[in-house]
C-alpha cells in the first residue's frame, strides 16, 4: 500500500510539472522522462544483473518502429498493436539472449552491439516498411477512448510509462528474482550452488529490460511523431551506459540522477562551449570510473554516512 | 538407518592425474559423516563432484534413491543438497539477510508475473522471517542488516552455513568449515553443526583438522591419494594404523 501511494504521489507530482512548463520545455521534459525510463531498465540488466549489453537502444527503436508500422501500415487497433509490439520485443530479446548468455562479458557486449548495428541496417534497407534512411513521419496518435492525447496530455502518458517501468523494476528487484540477478552478477558459481539457474536468470533479466525499453520506445514514437534510423544508433546506447555508470550502477536512484545530469548537461553547456560538451562527458566518465566507481549515488552514501 | 546419499565407484581425473579413484561411501539420514585426509587427498574434488560442480568420469551418485550424477549444480540444490565453499563466497553489496535469502531461492513458489502484479508480499515476508531465524541460529543476529563486505572472516563462514540452510536441505555439504577460524569460533561452529544434525539434516563434513572432525562426526571416511584407506567410527579411526601413517607420517604411527 505504501508503495502504491508513493507511485501515485510521484505520478501526480511529475504530471503537475508538465502543466507548469511551456511547449518547448514539455518536449525536453518528455524526452528526459523517457531517458530515465530507459536508464532504469538498463540499470536492471547492466547494474543489477551484471550483463554489458549494447542492444538496449535498439529495443527502444524496435518498440517505436513496431507501433508505427502496426498502427498505420498494418492498420491494427491500438491495443492489439501494443500487444504485438511487446510480443515482437519478447521474441527478439529471447532470440538474442538465448545464444548470447552462453557468452561472457566482452563477447556478450559484442553480440548485442552487432544486433544493434544490424537493426540500423534493417531500418535503412527496409524500403517502404521502415521508410529507409528518412524513416517514418507525418502520422498522429489516434484519439484514445475519445481523448486527444497530445501536448501536455501526452506528457502525462509518458509519466505513467515511467512510473509503470519503475514500479515493475522495483517489485522485481525486491523479490527472489532480483536477488538471483545480483547473485549471478557477484558470483555465478555460488549462485548456481544456491539453486539459481544462471543462464535462465540472465535470459529473463535481458528480456525484461529489453521489453521495458521497447515499451518506452512505443511512447517515444508519438513524442516527435517521426522515427528515423539516426535516433536509435549506437551513440545513444553508449549514452545510456554512461548515465547508469555516472549515477551509480546497480541503484535505481543512481540511474535517475545520472540521467538527469547527463541529459541536461548539454542544454547548460552548449551555449557556453558549443559541441565540445562531448569532451566534458568523456572527462566525467573517466573520472567516475577511476575515482568513484559507485557513481554519484555512492558519493552521496559516503557523505551521508559521515 | 537408510542411506540418503550413496556414492559408488566414483572416479574423477584431471588430465593424467586421478584425483578420486573408485570411491564408495554413503551418508545416512540425520548423521554427520566426516571425510578426512591430508592435502591433495581428493576431499574437495569428491565434494565438488557430489555438488555437481565437476562431472564424474565414472561411478554412481544417488540422492534419496535417485541418480544425481551429471545434473547441473542448481538442480542438485533444488533437490535438497546445499553446500558451503571452502573460501567464503558471499554476494557482495548485499545485506547478510539478503545473502541468506538467495540460499532460499528454490523455496520460493511465486512466479515472476505474480511479483510484477504485486502478489508475492506474503511469501517474501515469510521467507524473510525464516532467514532471520537462520541468521540468529548461526549467531549473526546483530549483523542481519550489515553489508556482507563488513563481516569478519569467521562471520562470513557462519553466513555461508545460514545461506546453505535457507535452501531447506536434506543434506548439507560443508567444505572445511573450520579452516581459518579461531578456537572460540571452532567451538561455536561445532555446536552449530550438531544443531544442524539435530534438525534431522544429514551433514557431509570435509575437514582437514582431524581433532575438530573426530569430536563431531558419527562416522568417518579417510581418503589418501584419491582412494579410501579406512572408514569407521571416530574411535576406530583414531586407532587405525594406516590413518596415522597417512596423516602424520609413518614415524608418528610407531610412537
Amino acid at each position: 500500500m505504501k508503495s502504491i501511494a508513493l507511485g501515485l504521489g510521484a505520478a501526480i507530482a511529475l504530471s503537475a510539472l508538465a502543466f507548469l512548463l511551456g511547449d518547448y520545455h514539455n518536449d525536453v521534459y518528455r524526452k528526459l522522462l523517457l531517458w530515465i525510463a530507459l536508464a532504469l531498465s538498463y540499470n536492471f540488466v547492466f547494474g543489477i544483473c551484471g550483463q554489458v549489453t549494447f542492444s538496449h537502444f535498439a529495443f527502444y527503436g524496435i518498440g517505436a518502429y513496431a507501433i508505427v508500422i502496426l498502427l498505420f501500415t498494418a492498420a491494427f487497433p491500438l491495443p492489439l498493436a501494443i500487444v504485438c509490439g511487446v510480443a515482437l520485443c519478447v521474441a527478439l530479446a529471447l532470440a538474442v539472449a538465448i545464444p548470447a548468455t552462453r557468452l561472457e562479458g566482452f563477447y556478450l557486449a559484442l553480440a548485442t552491439m552487432a544486433f544493434a548495428q544490424l537493426f540500423i541496417v534493417v531500418l535503412n534497407e527496409g524500403g517502404a516498411i521502415t521508410g529507409g534512411t528518412g524513416g517514418l513521419a507525418s502520422y498522429r496518435l489516434p484519439p484514445v477512448l475519445g481523448l486527444d492525447l497530445s501536448g501536455r496530455a501526452y506528457t502525462v502518458v509518458i509519466v505513467l510509462v515511467l512510473i509503470g517501468t519503475a514500479a515493475v523494476l522495483r517489485r522485481v528487484d525486491h523479490s527472489w528474482f532480483g536477488r538471483a540477478c545480483r547473485a549471478v552478477r557477484d558470483n555465478p558459481e555460488a549462485a548456481a550452488a544456491m539453486g539459481v539457474d544462471v543462464a535462465r536468470t540472465k535470459v529473463i533479466a535481458f528480456t525484461l529490460s529489453s521489453v521495458l525499453a521497447g515499451i518506452a520506445g512505443m511512447a517515444y514514437a508519438f513524442v516527435d511523431n517521426t522515427v528515423n534510423p539516426p535516433i536509435f544508433g549506437l551513440e545513444n546506447a553508449f549514452l545510456v551506459l554512461f548515465m547508469v555508470i555516472v549515477g551509480g550502477s546497480g541503484r535505481h536512484a543512481g540511474a535517475v540522477v545520472g540521467t538527469v545530469l547527463l541529459y541536461l548537461l548539454p542544454f547548460i553547456l552548449s551555449p557556453l562551449i558549443g559541441q565540445h560538451h562531448a569532451l566534458v562527458f568523456g572527462v566525467l566518465m573517466v573520472t567516475a570510473i577511476l575515482l568513484q566507481p559507485r557513481g554519484l549515488i555512492g558519493l552521496y552514501d559516503r557523505l551521508a554516512r559521515r | 538407518m537408510s542411506a540418503l546419499l550413496e556414492v559408488r565407484g566414483l572416479s574423477k581425473r584431471f588430465g593424467g592425474l586421478t584425483a578420486v579413484r573408485e570411491l564408495d561411501f554413503e551418508v545416512r539420514v540425520g548423521e554427520i559423516l566426516g571425510v578426512i585426509g591430508p592435502n591433495g587427498a581428493g576431499k574437495t574434488t569428491t565434494f565438488n563432484v557430489v555438488a555437481g560442480a565437476y562431472r564424474a568420469d565414472a561411478g554412481e551418485i544417488r540422492f534419496a534413491g535417485e541418480s544425481i550424477a551429471g545434473l547441473p549444480p542448481h538442480r542438485i540444490a533444488a533437490r535438497g543438497v546445499m553446500r558451503t565453499f571452502q573460501h567464503n563466497r558471499p554476494f557482495g553489496g548485499m545485506a547478510a539477510i539478503d545473502n541468506v535469502l538467495v540460499g532460499a531461492h528454490t523455496r520460493f513458489r511465486r512466479r515472476l508475473w505474480s511479483i510484477v502484479l504485486g502478489g508475492a508480499r506474503e511469501e517474501e515476508t515469510r521467507q524473510r522471517e525464516r532467514a532471520q531465524e537462520l541468521v540468529q541460529f548461526v549467531g549473526l543476529g546483530e549483523a542481519v542488516a550489515a553489508d556482507v563486505t563488513t563481516l569478519s572472516f569467521g562471520q562470513g563462514r557462519m553466513l555461508e552455513i545460514a545461506r546453505a540452510l535457507a535452501g531447506e536441505p536434506r543434506l548439507i555439504l560443508l567444505d572445511e568449515p573450520a579452516a581459518g577460524l579461531t578456537p572460540a569460533e571452532c567451538t561455536r561452529l561445532a555446536d552449530i553443526i550438531r544443531g544442524i544434525a539435530a534438525r534431522g539434516i544429514a551433514v557431509l563434513l570435509i575437514e582437514h583438522d582431524m581433532h575438530f572432525l573426530l569430536a563431531l562426526a558419527h562416522r568417518v571416511v579417510v581418503l589418501n591419494f584419491g582412494a579410501k584407506i579406512a572408514d569407521g567410527l571416530p574411535d576406530e579411526i583414531r586407532a587405525h594404523p594406516a590413518v596415522m601413517d597417512a596423516y602424520l607420517g609413518s614415524h608418528a604411527a610407531h610412537q
